[in-house]
């Protein structure tokens, strides 16, 4: 089938590109919101000068990227009703309400208090404006929440059952809970703090490397590596249980992660094939590099499996995912990036503990400082192949055995969806050139270390009257 | 039961019609600031435009996509017709609405400001005619099959009434979006908003009566609907209230008033937002598909009910709770950052 005239592929396309694109954005400010929330919490605590210009420093590079995730992400939305409409109809009671929560919980509330937490800071007492700041996190990671509540639904479908080609909710919250949703929140919200932690420790590296501000942002590299410390082995530990999940519930993606062809019975050991050239021809691979009895320590730290782990030779053509290769390289990719940030994050300690981290001598540590300007994209990296392997993977369903992606598009003519597809190449493209153009162009002129604070007893211009403020706003966001 | 299948979905309809509402008023403001800044004559003005802006068209976006997830829940249907009917009005309103937010982000740190202004301006009157194009499309109907899926072609929203409707939505926008101006700014910008105004009333009443009277011509299913009583003493009184209101509208720009002519202004918009709503009652796409056959199970509405109709208040709390905090004039083009 030709791709220019196939609609469905063309469809996929769009939603793929726009997708890969839109994460780059919603990544980095869900995760540095967290770390503001940090910075502005110290700075309030403390009253040191210097936390206060961190917190105003790094959302420079913050209101960057919400703007382009804001409008990079429009088009997610309304794409399941243009490109994927019989999708839209059958599962819009629960998938469309998960997006209207979306918007109203997560995206409304972070809008809502995103001008005061960039304008603000003159204008409010400190206090309300670090509430801002807690909101517009606490909105972003929200939003986090609903999207991967949605997409695990589609993963693991609950709550309900298919009745003439529609999807019949009789359990919403059975449907929210669905299986996959609570290690699949745990890993997103994990790998958006760990990209940001390594984006804002690879940005401190790249000025203490030019011997800049050192001072300052060794201030910053200390505070990620603590929260790292936590992170970067929690990450590791979700994803295996993911992975534990995928095994279980979804059997043709863990055959394309592991290229695997051929069942292996329970109580056997199977290879784990590092490197692998798959050959879906002929069922097989062409070439692969193994550890023996590698499978079942991956899986449950033993050698012999304790469950048939079936190949994809057991289904047809049609029934399982096509991309082997890209999904096999995507997880390794992941997952070795995982790994590389953990050790990164082990040797950086170890020097911290030798005291090879203070201001005066930690210029002396190049190749560290190199390595943490080397991490600081692996993050965004790990994110997309993650999905790559999270939604190729789980072809050709949309909703895992349910609802097949060819009958979830809509019957457009593939000139009409060619069209905006090209139209999203060249514009997302600028898009993104844009912003590391703009993004080093701030990095470049660097902190304003000579910003006055805001004053903390003087009345601000506005007063906002918090006592009434506070408890109402929470008292809503708990009933979720 | 019954009542509930049926109220279940007029009270999801309200909730949309009061999103889209808030939407068409709020960013509203925003694309026809956008739109005039086009005409603005030097960069320190254009500043003052986007600083006007820079808080709040963020929040004014969100309830379109607030809107959008929810008739994704609430009429999973009329989503996917709608959107399917309207694919390239929709994506030049999407690629308009994100040409104008990366201006902002852009143009603060850019040294060559022309190219992001112009992003701002053409992005602005892009979203404001595909939105356009897309309101005129939806009032004259969707063709439909029996199931209710989309059978028409990739065009069929291209018309001289759907232009008729952009243009006028384009004009009401530069309205709105002038008496903003009237309300944030001081000296000869808020002088030359002044003008614009009151070139923008007599363009977007121009516009508006021609299409209150095409179309009653035009449909006669709506014409039926607008000269049976009761609705036709609504519709007597409508004309009436809104003369009134660009009555006092124009008194306001006349007497220089900084407040009234925005407020008279949103009150056009609402007028003419009721008319509609009641044109299109009980249908979501004119008389194609009634709310009670696009509306999701009743679980499912009361499921939303439950997670977004109760954060409603608490929403417009904290949105009127920043245009507080950020009252008041702007007077320099600056965008807050330092």
């Amino acid at each position: 089938m030709d791709f220019f005239h196939n609609t469905v592929a063309l469809s996929r396309s769009q939603f793929a590109l726009t997708a890969i694109f839109h994460m780059l954005w919603p990544v980095l400010t869900t995760g540095m919101g967290v770390y503001l929330v940090v910075i502005e919490g110290l700075w309030l605590r403390t009253r040191k000068l210097d936390y206060y210009h961190h917190a105003r420093f790094w959302s420079k590079l913050y209101v960057l990227n919400f703007g382009i995730g804001v409008a990079s992400g429009l088009p997610m939305e309304f794409q399941f009703g243009t490109n994927w409409a019989p999708f839209s109809e059958a599962v819009g009671d629960f998938f469309g309400s998960i997006l209207g929560f979306e918007g109203a919980m997560a995206f409304m509330l972070e809008a809502g208090f995103l001008g005061i937490m960039l304008f603000g800071w003159g204008r409010v007492h400190p206090v309300i404006h670090y509430f801002a700041t807690i909101m517009v996190a606490f909105g972003a990671n929200l939003s986090t929440f609903w999207i991967l509540v949605a997409n695990s639904w589609l993963q693991s479908p609950a709550g309900g059952e298919m009745v003439a080609g529609k999807f019949i909710v009789s359990d919403y919250f059975q449907a929210i809970l669905n299986p996959f949703m609570v290690r699949s929140v745990a890993h997103m919200f994990l790998a958006t703090l760990e990209t940001s932690l390594f984006v804002i420790g690879g940005i401190s590296a790249w000025y203490m490397l030019r011997d800049r501000h050192t001072a300052f942002f060794s201030l910053s590299l200390k505070i990620v590596l603590t929260i790292a410390i936590a992170v970067t082995p929690l990450q590791i530990y979700v994803g295996h249980l993911s992975a534990e999940q995928v095994a279980e519930r979804q059997p043709t993606k863990l055959a394309a992660i592991e290229a695997k062809w051929d069942t292996t019975p329970a109580g056997d050991t199977a290879p784990w094939s590092v490197l692998a050239i798959p050959d879906p021809d002929h069922g097989r691979n062409r070439w692969e590099l193994n550890i023996p009895q590698g499978l079942g320590y991956i899986l449950e730290f033993k050698p012999e499996l304790s469950h048939t782990i079936q190949g994809l030779n057991e289904w047809d053509a049609g029934d399982r995912p096509k991309m082997i290769s890209l999904i096999f390289y995507s997880f390794r990719i992941m997952s070795g990036i995982g790994f590389f940030l953990a050790g990164l994050m082990l040797i950086s300690v170890v020097q911290w503990l030798r005291g090879k981290l203070s201001p005066g001598t930690i210029t002396a540590q190049k190749w560290l400082l190199r390595a943490w300007l080397f991490s600081a994209p692996l993050g965004y990296l790990a994110v997309e192949t993650g999905w790559i392997v999270r939604c190729v993977g789980r072809q050709p369903w949309t909703m895992y055995g349910e609802i097949r992606t060819a009958d979830a598009a809509t019957n457009l003519p593939p000139s009409t969806v060619l069209g905006s597809l090209i139209a999203f190449s060249v514009v997302y493209t600028l898009l993104l050139l844009a912003t590391l153009y703009f993004g080093r162009r701030i990095i470049r002129t660097g902190p304003n270390l000579t910003l006055p604070a805001p004053d903390f007893d003087t009345h601000p211009a506005v007063d906002p009257t918090p006592t009434e403020f506070i408890p109402d706003q929470r008292a809503v966001e708990l009933r979720r | 039961m019954d009542a509930l299948l049926h109220f279940l979905p007029q009270v999801w309809f309200v909730i949309l019609a009061l999103f889209l509402f808030l939407y068409i008023m709020l960013d509203g403001f925003d694309l026809g600031v956008g739109i005039l800044s086009l005409t603005s004559s030097d960069e320190e003005r254009r500043g003052i435009l986007m600083t006007s802006l820079g808080n709040v068209w963020d929040a004014n976006e969100t309830w379109l996509v607030l809107m959008g997830g929810a008739l994704f829940g609430a009429f999973p249907l009329a989503y996917g017709t709608i959107l399917n009917a309207l694919y390239i009005p929709i994506f030049i309103m999407i690629f308009g609405l994100i040409f104008r937010a990366v201006a902002f982000e852009f143009r603060e740190h850019s040294s060559r400001k022309v190219f992001w202004n112009l992003a701002f301006g053409i992005g602005s009157f892009l979203a404001a005619l595909g939105q356009g194009f897309a309101l005129g499309a939806v009032i004259e109907g969707i063709p439909v099959d029996a199931a209710g899926h989309f059978v028409g072609s990739m065009w069929g929203w291209l018309d001289w009434r759907s232009l008729l409707v952009a243009l006028t939505l384009i004009q009401g926008y530069v309205l709105i979006g002038s008496t903003y101006l009237i309300l944030k700014t001081e000296g000869e910008l808020q002088k030359t908003h002044f003008r614009t105004a009151k070139l923008a009333t007599y363009t977007t009443l121009i516009g508006a009566l021609t299409i209150t009277i095409a179309t009653p011509i035009v449909y006669d299913t709506i014409r039926d609907r607008l000269f049976s009583p009761p609705l036709s003493y609504i519709f007597a009184a409508i004309p009436l209230v809104g003369i009134i209101l660009v009555w006092q509208l124009l008194k306001g720009l006349s007497a220089k008033n900084d407040r009234t002519p925005f407020i008279w202004t949103v009150l056009i918009f609402l007028l003419t937002f009721i008319g509609l709503g009641l044109i299109i009652f009980p249908y979501i796409i004119p008389n194609q598909i009634t709310i009670y056959q696009a509306a999701a199970a009743p679980s499912a509405l009361v499921f939303m009910i439950i997670f977004i109709g109760f954060l409603i208040p608490v929403m417009l709390f904290y949105n009127t709770y920043q245009y507080i905090v950020f009252r008041g004039k702007v007077v320099e083009s600056a965008y807050g950052e330092d």
